[in-house]
């Protein structure tokens, strides 16, 4: 399991800040809910991937995160990709219940 | 009137002091601002109440020296706040017209409306101006328009936007989409110039309103306009620069006439009118003169202020600008160089000062005046309102890629705000985040959800709260998820899911603490209908009474005829004449006592009267 926001973004694994650019925004174009007001929902949903695809490789670190987590695929995966920022698993802790 | 174009949208730009309604014309596949009753394309957004009547627009404006506590304006910076806010209570010392804490510290604006005691809150003020600008829309289009896209400010926070929404609907609107002012101007711009922009353009608007102050930076290439950053401050607009105009003039007046005016509201909104015109006229003039007869005591008050005189006084408000777009800047990660346009949009946009600061900070660039800075947010936001309607021709291709101003989170232990979505993210947007409980043995969580850019989370707009409960008590740290996804008008849903059980919860952050419910929404529709009523019942009154005067008119002149006038049997000529006689009483005697059915039945009266005995005879 795990996204590959390499294949969300129809971009190779070595593509550049341009190519990443503009894939997003031909992408974004094509998935913009205001784009697609007959099947708003899909679209919206198709979205939301296509940014996080885009956050997380135009960041360096975020992208060299995410790549080191693509070969760990192999193994059992890891299932680090769907938090959102592709950053290292983060705890916090909330309030409890008053 | 009767026809109904179920497709057709308009766009609205709510502002502080002046509203404006424009359409997309397909046919001519361009945007008209639509002008209103009185061939302006802006109308002051002020409401005011009389014994008689209720007024809206320029009709309020006019009268707001006569009748400054029954008169409403600054409705805008009223919604979606609490009365206790200090903002609002600072604002409340200078409106003329009354403010009280009602349930839920929402504030509400309390006036004599035909000699009883009404309150409204802002929404309800707001509505009444949103009615007008559609009034506008439907004669100037000749159809019924029901979609709307409003435009508020980039920086309104989640509370105010969902307030202007309400508005919209106790107008019986359909709001479509809430959009950015300062993006509406984008669009306007970048349809304007977008043909000779090929490759990508920045472009940085500079929104300096009557009541709010907005900058964004975009990025315009080919169909996407995409917002990089937004920053701004929801209260500096022109109305403060009047009034620190008018703190002037007040100390002035004491100083040099020993007199306070500052009690008297009368005098106050007079002054203020005043120093509007004069700031008015600084734009391109050095001096201007202030000139109000009888202003307070008899005193005739003349003055005069000088365009460095007035930049002293709002310095510091300038100076706040700026300080604004250093952050919107630092937000975009980007050099000012890099900005390719600095566009111009607000009526105090026009002030010299602020445009010889913005150069300089530039470095000396030519601002673009090429769009008319009071209309082209309406533009804009008729625009999106095409784009958004299925079935409208010949909409130019664009699409808008927008951001959240104020960064999202959750309240962690110790009243940590821990930011889920952080500010000028491109929406719409969904995010899941990894939390862990704070203590051992917990079995539930309670999610806070706040909005702002405090560290402190209390001190940030509290958006709303949910509790996920029912897991197996669990050790400190126990994972569960967090999600946050904003869909294409801003709306938030939150949910949180804990892994092992499955068990989760979730919000959509609608009905906030001091939002309307929709029962009182409901009311407030029923209300507006009421007074939709009256003012209508009023107008038929006035005409009726102008209707029976113009007979009564006619038949006294006709009696005056010697020869026509002894032809009629006595018993006619007694009937005519109490008629008559009646009819003057009804027009000079208190309406307000009578009914609009008496005023009717006279009119028939009058006009079977006039027929039998007159017509022919003409």
């Amino acid at each position: 399991m795990g996204v590959n926001y390499y294949d969300i973004l129809q971009v190779d694994r070595d593509a550049k800040d341009e190519d990443l650019k503009r894939a997003y925004k031909r992408l974004a174009m094509k998935w913009h809910p205001d784009k697609n007001l007959t099947n708003k929902e899909d679209a919206e949903s198709m979205f939301k991937k296509v940014s996080e695809a885009y956050e997380v490789l135009s960041d360096p670190h975020k992208r060299a995160f995410f790549d080191s987590t693509l070969k760990a695929r192999v193994e059992p995966a890891a299932d680090a990709g769907a938090s959102g920022d592709g950053g290292p698993t983060r705890y916090q802790n909330p309030l409890p219940k008053a | 009137m009767a026809k109904e174009d179920q497709g057709l949208a308009i766009g609205i730009d709510l502002g502080t002091t002046y509203s404006c309604v424009a359409v997309w014309r397909q046919d001519h596949c361009r945007v008209d601002i639509i002008h209103n009753d009185q061939g302006h394309n802006t109308t002051p957004s002020f409401v005011a109440f009389t014994d008689q009547e209720r007024m809206i627009g320029n009709a309020a404006k006019n009268q707001a020296a006569t009748n400054p506590q029954n008169t409403v304006f600054d409705a805008k910076r009223l919604i979606g706040r609490k009365y206790s806010d200090p903002v609002v209570q600072k604002d409340m010392m200078l409106w003329p017209f009354k403010v009280v804490a009602g349930a839920n510290d929402k504030p509400m604006i309390t006036l004599n409306y035909k000699g009883k005691e009404k309150q409204f809150c802002a929404e309800e003020i707001s509505s009444m101006v949103l009615v007008k600008m559609r009034q506008i829309a439907e004669d100037y289009l000749e159809t019924k328009v029901k979609n709307a896209v409003v435009t508020v400010p980039a920086y309104f926070n989640d509370s105010q936007r969902k307030s202007t929404i309400d508005a919209g609907t106790i107008a019986g609107l359909n709001i479509i989409r809430i959009i950015n002012e300062p993006t509406a101007a984008a669009i306007a711009y970048g349809l304007d110039r977008r043909i000779n922009c090929a490759g990508e353009r920045n472009i940085f608007i500079f929104d300096l309103g009557g009541g709010t102050f907005d900058v964004s930076i975009l990025t315009i290439k080919g169909k996407i306009f995409q917002v990089k950053a937004t920053a701004g401050n929801t209260h500096l607009g022109g109305e403060d620069i009047d009034n620190r105009m008018v703190n002037y003039f007040v100390e002035k007046i004491k100083k040099e006439k020993k007199v306070h005016i500052s009690g008297n509201p009368r005098a106050l909104r007079r002054l203020r009118s005043a120093c509007e015109r004069a700031k008015r006229t600084l734009s391109h003039a050095v001096s201007a003169t202030i000139e109000v007869d009888g202003l307070f005591n008899g005193i005739d008050f003349c003055s005069s202020i000088t365009r460095a005189k007035f930049e002293e006084i709002n310095m510091e408000l300038f100076n706040q600008c700026m300080e604004t777009i250093e952050r919107c800047l630092a937000d975009a990660k980007m050099e000012k160089r890099s900005m390719h346009d600095v566009v111009l949009v607000g009526g105090s946009s026009r002030i010299p000062k602020v445009q010889e600061l913005l150069q300089d900070f530039f470095e000396r660039k030519d601002l673009c005046k090429s769009i008319n800075p009071d209309e082209a947010v309406a533009y804009g936001a008729a625009v999106q309102a095409a784009l958004l309607s299925v079935g409208i021709k010949n909409v130019p291709d664009v699409v808008l890629l927008d951001v959240i101003p104020l960064s999202l989170g959750i309240e962690t232990k110790g009243d940590i705000m821990s930011v889920m979505i952080p500010r000028n993210t491109t929406i719409p947007v969904k995010r899941t985040l990894p939390y862990g409980i704070a203590y051992d043995n917990q079995s539930s969580v309670e999610i806070v959800v706040y909005e702002g850019e405090r560290t402190r989370a209390s001190e940030n707009n509290l958006l709303g709260s949910f509790s996920l409960s029912g897991f197996p008590k669990a050790p400190r740290g126990h994972p569960f998820d967090v999600c946050f996804a904003i869909d294409e008008n801003g709306i938030l849903s939150v949910s949180a899911k804990e892994k092992t059980t499955g068990i989760s919860n979730k919000i959509i952050i609608t009905n906030d603490i001091g939002r309307l419910s929709t029962e009182e929404i409901y009311r407030m529709i029923q209300k507006a209908e009421e007074y939709k009523a009256e003012d209508k019942k009023f107008l038929r009154k006035a005409e009726t009474i102008n209707k029976i005067d113009y007979y009564a008119y006619k038949i006294k002149k006709a009696l005056e005829n010697e020869n026509f006038s002894l032809k009629l049997w006595s018993e006619d000529r007694k009937k005519i004449s109490s008629a008559v006689t009646k009819a003057t009483e009804l027009r000079d005697g208190d309406e307000q006592e009578e009914e609009i059915d008496v005023f009717e039945d006279h009119l028939e009266e009058l006009i079977n009267l006039f027929e039998r005995f007159f017509e022919e005879s003409d």
